[in-house]
């Protein structure tokens, strides 16, 4: 199966180290979310996979072979900065980048013709792209990102100020690719989005990666916390290992080392009152997100 | 790949609508001009028109002709019965009566050119008839006159100043200059077009910077190309409609040559290079920055063409900056017009150009990609040249 390698990535500008080492892999069909702050390093990964950028160390490969031009031509490429000629019709463009891609001119016309359907611009493929509202040109931008049929999708902040219609259609169109088999990487700071479409996630924290797995893996913590809440009744006792980190009225939020001692205040808590819940805590992208990100900023300063 | 990118520079440059609308006023301004100022200059140019009294002149009309031709005037000659008072009809500069001994000229105003025809015709038509009386062959005797004239050799100083091959020399350097700048500026709107819409991102992700700048290059050539022959062929077809061509006493097919070869030389040496430095801005307002210099790279060189070249057309000076690729482009065709290059000169200049063209392409392409992706302020050309 094909894999996209990006292997101990460097890069500084000047002084400033952009990257410093960032390595993940992304397979065949996988969506692969890239979070991080402004600044973290995204853009700089994604443009050294792209070559647009020449990194300082490391390598990206695709299929154990590093990336070269013949590769790179058959990525989709949305770059962060969108662009397009403004003064250049919808159609022609989509069709000359195609081409660009290596596609024949009547592949690039058929091409150019069902993505603008897809992603509904169709209407406005005689219109410069100058014309079109900043959504259209969004959908416009993807069109070219995919209009060559590529192999490999790495798309830079691809959901940024797009209606939810549009959002719908292009998570739609990320899921068609992975689906074929398309690797898809793309950067997002719309974490819920990233949580519901992405099967993997890195987070990039100041050139470095500071969290890398599927969402499930990020989300369970060494010590996994449950809330309680009862109905009536009280809960009190003493469980080896646990701490109620936190109550509220009925309510209290323990940590628990593992399952089976969560279960210890399960079972007492049956014993005092009416269960009303019983549930893990599972960590939304965005606590995660804040944690790592904090964690690491306060572990710089220490 | 650099052919489509070349296509489409060719093909957006070419179909704008300010280039169409501008070659067609250019297209209206010569063809008609041409055409309405045709019969002026044809007017001027019509024969002048003599009439021959019959009765006592007729004898003259051979020596007429022949004076005519000598002379290069164009005369047409009518016979007419001039009566007791001869006057020039409508549309006739004069009337001449009486035989060749006692010619009579009567002229409708002042034609000098015309009375020192009819005074050479009438000398000629005396001279045979004596010749003639004494037992002579009036027409040997014309032959070896004719062959009495002095074969005229300039020796000493041969480089008095040529009007002529200057203004020849002039025109083409300074066609050159004009057509040099504009494909660079062009090139270099485009750069930076691409660079501040950013979509140099899209095309650099399957595109080598060095095929982008070499097919913007190629179509941006391709464009001045036809643009100038959109306005050369209807000049060159005007002037040769309206005669002018025949007047030219000047090597034309040399200096249209060494305009060719200049434009493509000079065409890769400047463009290749400010299409490399173009990318060190990224707004089309701070262009200017980077077309200072080229200005100055392109006007010395064209002002040391225009008076370097006439008062020491083989001067040391002269002869070094031949061979400097961004002077070639200039000094080669005016040294050209005035005779003073040697074939090896050329052939050397030529051989530079296209060593250092690869060098060039080298180092802008360096820059270029260097460059092209930085945003902001105007960057350091040392800087790109590093990164890229």
């Amino acid at each position: 199966m094909s894999i996209l390698e990006i292997d101990a990535l460097e890069k500084s500008y000047g002084r400033v180290r952009a990257l410093d080492g960032v390595s993940f892999n992304v397979s065949a069909g996988e969506i692969f979310g890239f979070v991080g702050s402004n600044g973290a390093g995204k853009t700089t990964t994604m443009r050294i996979i792209l070559g647009v950028l020449r990194g300082d160390g490391g390598q990206v490969r695709w299929d154990g072979a590093p990336v070269d031009l013949q590769v790179r031509r058959r990525i989709g490429y949305m770059p962060e900065e969108r662009g397009l000629y403004p003064r250049m019709k919808v159609g022609e463009q989509l069709v000359y980048l195609a081409q660009l891609h290596g596609l024949s001119e009547a592949d690039a016309v058929a091409a150019m013709e069902h993505w603008t359907d897809v992603l509904g611009v169709a209407e406005r493929r005689g219109d410069e792209v100058d014309k079109l509202s900043l959504g259209n040109q969004q959908r416009v931008q993807l069109a070219a990102a995919l209009v060559h049929d590529p192999d490999i999708l790495v798309l830079d902040e691809p959901f940024s100020g797009l209606d939810p219609v549009a959002v719908a259609v292009m998570s739609e169109v990320l899921r068609g690719q992975a689906a074929k088999g398309v690797p898809v990487i793309f950067s997002s700071h719309q974490l819920e989005l990233v949580e519901k479409l992405c099967d993997r996630v890195g987070i990039v924290k100041a050139g470095r990666l500071v969290a890398l797995g599927t969402i499930d893996e990020l989300r369970s913590t060494d010590r996994q916390q449950w809330t309680v809440t009862l109905a009536d009744g009280d809960l009190a006792g003493e469980w080896p290992g646990v701490s109620v980190t936190a109550q509220g009225e009925r309510r209290w939020l323990v940590e628990a080392p593992s399952r089976d001692a969560a279960q210890a205040v399960l079972a007492s808590a049956l014993s005092q009152g009416t269960v009303a819940e019983f549930t893990p805590v599972r960590p939304s992208l965005t606590d995660l997100f804040q944690d790592v990100v904090s964690d690491t900023e306060e572990g710089a300063h220490a | 790949m650099m052919w489509l990118i070349a296509k489409r520079e060719f093909r957006t440059r070419t179909m704008s609508k300010a280039n169409l609308i501008s070659s067609g006023i250019m297209l209206v301004v010569v063809i008609g001009g041409a055409l309405i100022a045709k019969p002026f200059l044809d007017g001027e140019s019509e024969a002048t028109v003599l009439e021959v009294d019959t009765a006592t002149a007729a004898p003259l009309i051979p020596y007429l002709d022949s004076a005519a031709a000598a002379q290069d005037f164009d005369l047409e000659v009518v016979e007419v019965d001039a009566g007791e008072e001869p006057a020039p009809s409508e549309g006739a500069a004069g009337v001449l009566v009486g035989p060749a001994e006692q010619p009579q000229l009567y002229l409708g105003d002042g034609n000098d050119a015309l009375v020192s025809v009819v005074h050479g015709a009438a000398q000629a038509a005396v001279l045979d008839e004596r010749i003639s009386d004494l037992g002579g062959d009036p027409a040997g005797v014309g032959d070896a006159l004719a062959a009495a004239t002095p074969d005229v050799t300039v020796v000493g100083d041969t480089n008095d100043f040529d009007g002529q091959t200057f203004f020849a020399g002039v025109v083409v350097v300074i066609v050159l200059f004009f057509v040099l700048i504009q494909s660079a500026s062009v090139i270099m709107m485009g750069v930076v077009e691409e660079k501040s819409s950013r979509v140099v991102e899209v095309l650099l992700a399957t595109v080598r910077p060095a095929t982008l700048l070499g097919g913007k290059v190629l179509g941006v050539g391709m464009y001045s190309l036809v643009q100038a022959a959109t306005m050369f062929v209807p000049l060159v077809g005007a002037a040769w409609y309206l005669g002018f061509m025949d007047t030219l006493d000047v090597p034309a097919g040399l200096l249209v040559t060494n305009f060719a070869v200049w434009f493509v030389l000079g065409f890769a040496v400047f463009t290749i290079l400010f299409g490399g430095l173009a990318a060190l801005v990224s707004r089309q307002e701070d262009i200017g920055s980077i077309t200072t210099p080229m200005m100055f790279l392109m006007m010395v060189p064209l002002y040391l063409a225009i008076y370097l070249v006439p008062n020491n057309p083989d001067g040391t000076a002269t002869v070094v900056l031949t061979q400097v690729p961004f002077f070639a482009p200039f000094l080669v065709p005016m040294r050209a017009a005035f005779g003073t290059i040697t074939t090896g000169e050329t052939v050397l200049a030529i051989v530079i150009c296209l060593v250092t063209i690869p060098v060039l392409t080298w180092i802008a392409g360096r820059v270029y990609a260097g460059a092209v992706l930085n945003t902001g302020g105007r960057m350091k050309l040392t800087e790109a040249f590093k990164r890229g």
